[in-house]
């Protein structure tokens, strides 16, 4: 039974990408065929070669989840000790999951209004604030659990073995949170990655990433760029994945290790 | 008050509160070079609150702390030259128990062959050559309380604060860490102030006494004060002990088979 199980989850997971995979490498795949009447690489040569549009693409993609990712990460890291320090940080906890109360539409339709009076609206700088604002929450509510009562006791011993505050940050506290801080990175880069309504609005077409060109190649309906696309949607994700779960399982057994001893 | 000779650690009239709560009232200590002060006292009457506020990881509502003639009261905790050593060990689980060590060392921006020649001798000392490259979880307690020991006594403070740092150890490791403690201190001429609720550890460690009731502190003038103080519990000590002997005394024994 559980290796029916694991069978009916395994086929659940795989044939869909290797549906992607085989569209993106068909020419002719017309109902009732079982199998495609053509194949090409046309697309991946494209993309390789560097003429296809994918591939401006890609990099505004990564540019913005990238740099979404590490200024979030960072900049929640300290935020969330602030607090965590704080009498009413069960209040600002819960403000923190606010953004994900409402629907990006909304605060995308919100935060709009403000970006467009800046002269943000239509620009990159404006999707990634804007979605920043989605990240850092996140950042804060994960990464406040990093700060207990050990590691305020591993501050106070770095302090009066002589180490200045940012020795402190430096030496001990990335360091010791480097498993969670590579899951948070992770995570508010998928944030950033897969948005869609934020770009839209935000970018208001003139901001291209993979999502808004997925979109567009299912309304012009082309299939095999639909799949292609999916595709390179997928390729960072699931190599996170792998950095992230070794990250997680090192995060988990450190401490499991630490309680035995 | 005009500064004793020869003083190490200094605090007049201290007071802390938490939670608007007082927890130590005008507490006063001299501790002279190179020795230790033993301050017993029961849970929660203020012994960790005495030596964090030392250290300056607590804010202080008055008094003064002089640490080798230095007002430190306004200095941060990285600036005082009193290392804090906590009842677990505390060490940092990402370094090994050699880097552990050369912590204090490196952030003073010591490298190279002056660091590997300050931390291998260190190592030595403490038995701990051997586990260099080991991580702290892969050690046992008492090991762990070495590498802290080594961690703080490799940047040569003025002070040590230690907050009953052994009482987490089985009797052996603890013997075995008291001994350890009152040699490498004493080799290495650092004052200490060591809080227990072990009157024999007190006993043992100690060159001076103190007695912490209440958020006050009693400091005796010699070991025949502590001794002789009722409250130091040193007498309910012996008695305890006295009477185990007399009952083992008086007991029949059992044939031999």
């Amino acid at each position: 039974m559980q290796r029916t199980l694991a069978g009916l989850l395994s086929l659940s997971l795989i044939v869909p990408v290797a549906l992607l995979v085989v569209l993106s490498l068909t020419r002719y795949w017309i109902f009732p065929d079982i199998f495609p009447a053509q194949w090409q690489i046309e697309q991946w040569q494209r993309l390789f070669q560097g003429g296809s549009d994918l591939v401006p693409a890609t990099m505004c993609s990564i540019g913005i989840a990238t740099g979404v990712a590490l200024t979030s990460t960072a900049l929640a890291f300290p935020a969330s000790r602030g607090i965590c320090r704080l009498r009413r940080r069960g209040a600002l906890l819960t403000l923190a999951h606010l953004p994900y109360a409402a629907s990006p539409v909304v605060l995308g339709a919100s935060l709009l209004y403000v970006f467009l009076r800046l002269h943000l609206a239509d620009s990159v700088a404006g999707v990634m604030l804007a979605q920043f604002v989605f990240a850092f929450a996140y950042g804060i509510i994960l990464l406040s659990s990093f700060w207990n009562t050990d590691v305020e006791s591993l501050i106070g011993v770095a302090a009066t073995l002589g180490a200045r505050p940012v020795q402190v940050w430096l030496r001990v506290l990335v360091p010791r949170a480097l498993p969670l801080l590579g899951i948070c990175l992770f995570q508010t880069f998928l944030i950033s990655w897969f948005d869609y309504a934020l770009v839209l609005l935000v970018g208001g077409g003139l901001v291209d990433t993979l999502t808004i060109r997925l979109f567009q190649y299912f309304e012009a309906g082309d299939a095999r760029l639909a799949a292609t696309c999916a595709l390179l949607l997928m390729a960072p994700p699931l190599l996170g994945l792998a950095l992230n779960q070794r990250l997680l399982t090192a995060g988990l057994l450190f401490q499991e290790i630490e309680h035995d001893g | 008050m005009a500064e004793p000779r020869g003083c190490a650690l200094q605090v007049e009239n201290l007071s802390v509160s938490l939670g608007g709560h007082a927890i130590l009232r005008n507490a006063g200590l001299v501790l002279q070079d190179g020795r230790t002060m033993a301050i017993i006292g029961q849970s929660g009457c203020g012994k960790t609150t005495l030596l964090k506020a030392i250290a300056g990881l607590l804010p202080v509502d008055s008094g003064r702390i002089t640490v080798a003639g230095r007002p430190i009261d306004s200095l941060p905790p990285r600036a005082r030259s009193a290392v804090y050593l906590y009842q677990e060990p505390l060490l940092f689980p990402h370094l090994d128990v050699f880097e552990n060590v050369a912590f204090g060392l490196r952030i003073r921006g010591i490298a190279g062959a002056e660091l590997q020649q300050r931390v291998r001798p260190m190592l030595e000392q403490l038995d701990l050559a051997a586990l260099a490259k080991r991580r702290p979880q892969a050690l046992s307690g008492g090991q762990r309380q070495r590498v802290a020991f080594g961690r703080a006594l490799i940047i040569e403070p003025a002070l040590l604060l230690l907050d009953e740092p052994f009482s987490n150890l089985d009797p052996e490791a603890r013997m075995g860490m008291q001994t350890l403690f009152k040699t490498v201190a004493g080799a290495h001429g650092i004052a200490s102030i060591f809080v227990t609720h072990d009157v024999k550890e007190a006993l043992l460690i100690g060159d001076a006494f103190g007695l912490l009731r209440g958020g006050q502190l009693h400091v005796y003038r010699d070991r025949a004060g502590f001794l002789a103080d009722p409250a130091s519990g040193v007498s309910r000590e012996a008695e305890f002990w006295r009477q185990v002997r007399s009952t083992e005394a008086e007991a029949p024994r059992q044939p031999e088979r």
